[in-house]
């Protein structure tokens, strides 16, 4: 059973009026369990939309999406799938244990096992000392370190990214993919990530989906053979760079008129 | 030791600037021999401010407990209505651009329109007054922290599945606290403020408002600036009471 099954997806806005976009056509895909995929394309190549699609944060015009075997609706129903955005979304309210601790609380968890399971996170992440601190308190990184615990606090079998750090200096991001594979490691979690950078996409992934724009469609998969185990060394090694342009060329391979002219990422 | 200098050294100015410019007016009264009418000396104003002290104070308490109930019931009505008009969009939209509106005309003189509905010793109109001042502030500013929360926010919570209450628990509400407490530090000068202008429009003359005119009336300048100086005593009550307000505000932030 896939993880992740897109049958032959597609996403109009503003479907039957003069501006309809649309943001996908005909977009099949399939994640096996555990494994790494990172969608990445220009501006307007529904990146973020197949995700949303994922999430059940969108209704698909055409097509199904199947999530852990069951609907992509019932799916997050069972909160079967955590998410992570370019924010980290933290709310300034609570203190970090209560922000990891929030989906728990909507499940109707417990306070003391909330409480252990916010400590295994936290644990997770590196961060145990920080657990009553607010997320203002923290530095860019740190924070989507603790939405990355509050999306798998629930230990969800999925998790998807939306350019979780696409806000982060570069030094932060390097540490930060290092870090997000090793929890996934640790974890087992399948990742459907969405990103800007081919080298992010590269080194984090098992396969790079190449998209592009109007219609949004997938337009070459890309088989990233790094292996299990990467390390700083992994991105001076020649099959990284292999990879590096080989997301590229697909990338290319789109009109030049295409790229960049997006007027949103939907 | 460190902190009772560090004190001293931020308030000594301020009392220094008060005093030369309480000293200077004294003079000038003195000096040029301005009559009383045209100016009053601090020195009788204060001697006057002592003499009338019960009077004032039951003229202050009747004017403060105005603002205070207009205060809480305007507050508590607008946080009511807030959750209507976030519940139900449409409303918004009606009645949004309206409290906008009605925030920039002077709406207290309606006062005088109140006082015909109530008998002539009554103190509703005015409390009713300060209540509408209080409440469009309120519900403007609790509305739009209830319907404004950011759309990573909402996009989270519905990917946890979680129904409206648990959004309006755990995101919007939360999200609004910080809203009602700048609508309470602009609430509450306003209603002190609503409160005094109100007693201009006749109704009975208990209040600081309606005392400081009547003094005036019977020329009788020093009283009425004792009455003056109860009224900003008052107003700096309510001052303080939104400063509290908002620095409980900063704390929940801490930014």
């Amino acid at each position: 059973m896939s993880a992740v099954s897109i049958r032959n997806v597609s996403k109009a806005f503003n479907e039957g009026k003069s501006n309809q976009v649309d943001a996908l056509r005909e977009v099949s895909l399939d994640v096996e369990p555990g494994e790494f995929i990172s969608l990445i394309g220009p501006s307007g190549c529904g990146k973020s939309t197949l995700l949303r699609l994922i999430a059940n944060l969108l209704e698909p015009t055409a097509g199904e999406v199947a999530v852990n075997g069951k609907s992509a609706t019932q799916a997050r129903l069972d909160q079967d799938y955590g998410m992570a955005f370019q924010q980290a979304g933290l709310f300034d309210w609570r203190t970090v244990r209560k922000n990891i601790e929030l989906p728990l609380e909507l499940k109707g968890w417990d306070k003391s096992a909330r409480r252990a399971r916010a400590e295994e996170m936290l644990q997770l992440v590196q961060l145990p000392e920080f657990a009553d601190h607010y997320p203002w308190q923290l530095s860019g990184g740190m924070q989507q370190r603790i939405a990355i615990a509050r999306a798998l606090a629930a230990h969800p079998p999925l998790l998807l990214m939306d350019e979780p750090f696409g806000a982060l200096d570069e030094m932060t991001r390097e540490y930060m993919q290092g870090e997000l594979l090793r929890i996934c490691a640790a974890t087992g979690t399948t990742v459907v990530f969405v990103t800007h950078s081919i080298p992010e996409a590269v080194y984090l992934s098992n396969r790079v989906v190449v998209m592009s724009p109007r219609p949004g469609r997938i337009t070459k998969i890309v088989e990233v053979s790094l292996g299990a185990e990467r390390t700083e060394d992994t991105r001076n090694r020649t099959p990284f760079f292999e990879a590096i342009t080989a997301v590229r060329e697909g990338l290319r391979g789109m009109h030049a008129a295409h790229v960049g002219l997006g007027n949103d990422d939907r | 030791m460190n902190n009772v200098v560090r004190l001293i050294s931020k308030v000594l100015p301020a009392v220094v600037f008060g005093a030369l410019f309480l000293g200077t007016w004294e003079w000038a009264v003195r000096f040029f021999e301005l009559k009383p009418y045209f100016l009053t000396a601090p020195s009788s104003i204060g001697e006057q401010f002592v003499t009338n002290f019960s009077f004032i104070r039951r003229a202050a308490t009747v004017s403060g407990t105005n603002a205070l109930v207009g205060l809480i019931a305007g507050t508590v009505l607008g946080v009511m209505m807030s959750f209507v008009l976030s519940r139900f969009r449409f409303l918004n939209q009606i009645i949004s651009p309206l409290a906008v509106a009605l925030n920039a005309v002077p709406i207290f003189v309606l006062v005088a329109v109140l006082n015909n509905m109530y008998s002539i010793t009554s103190e509703i109109p005015r409390r009713i007054m300060v209540l509408l001042v209080v409440y469009f502030i309120v519900l403007v500013n609790v509305a739009r922290g209830l319907t404004q929360i950011s759309s990573t926010h909402a996009e989270l919570m519905r990917s946890y599945a979680a129904s409206d209450i648990a959004i309006l628990r755990k995101v919007r509400v939360p999200n609004a606290l910080p809203f009602l407490f700048v609508s309470l530090k602009i609430a509450a000068p306003a209603a002190v403020i609503t409160a005094f202008v109100s007693e201009y429009f006749g109704g009975s003359q208990n209040g600081l408002g309606s005392r400081i005119s009547s003094n005036i009336a019977n020329s009788k300048n020093a009283a009425a600036w004792a009455y003056v100086l109860a009224a900003c005593l008052l107003g700096l009550l309510f001052y303080l009471f939104s400063v509290v307000m908002e620095s409980l505000n900063r704390k929940g932030e801490a930014k």
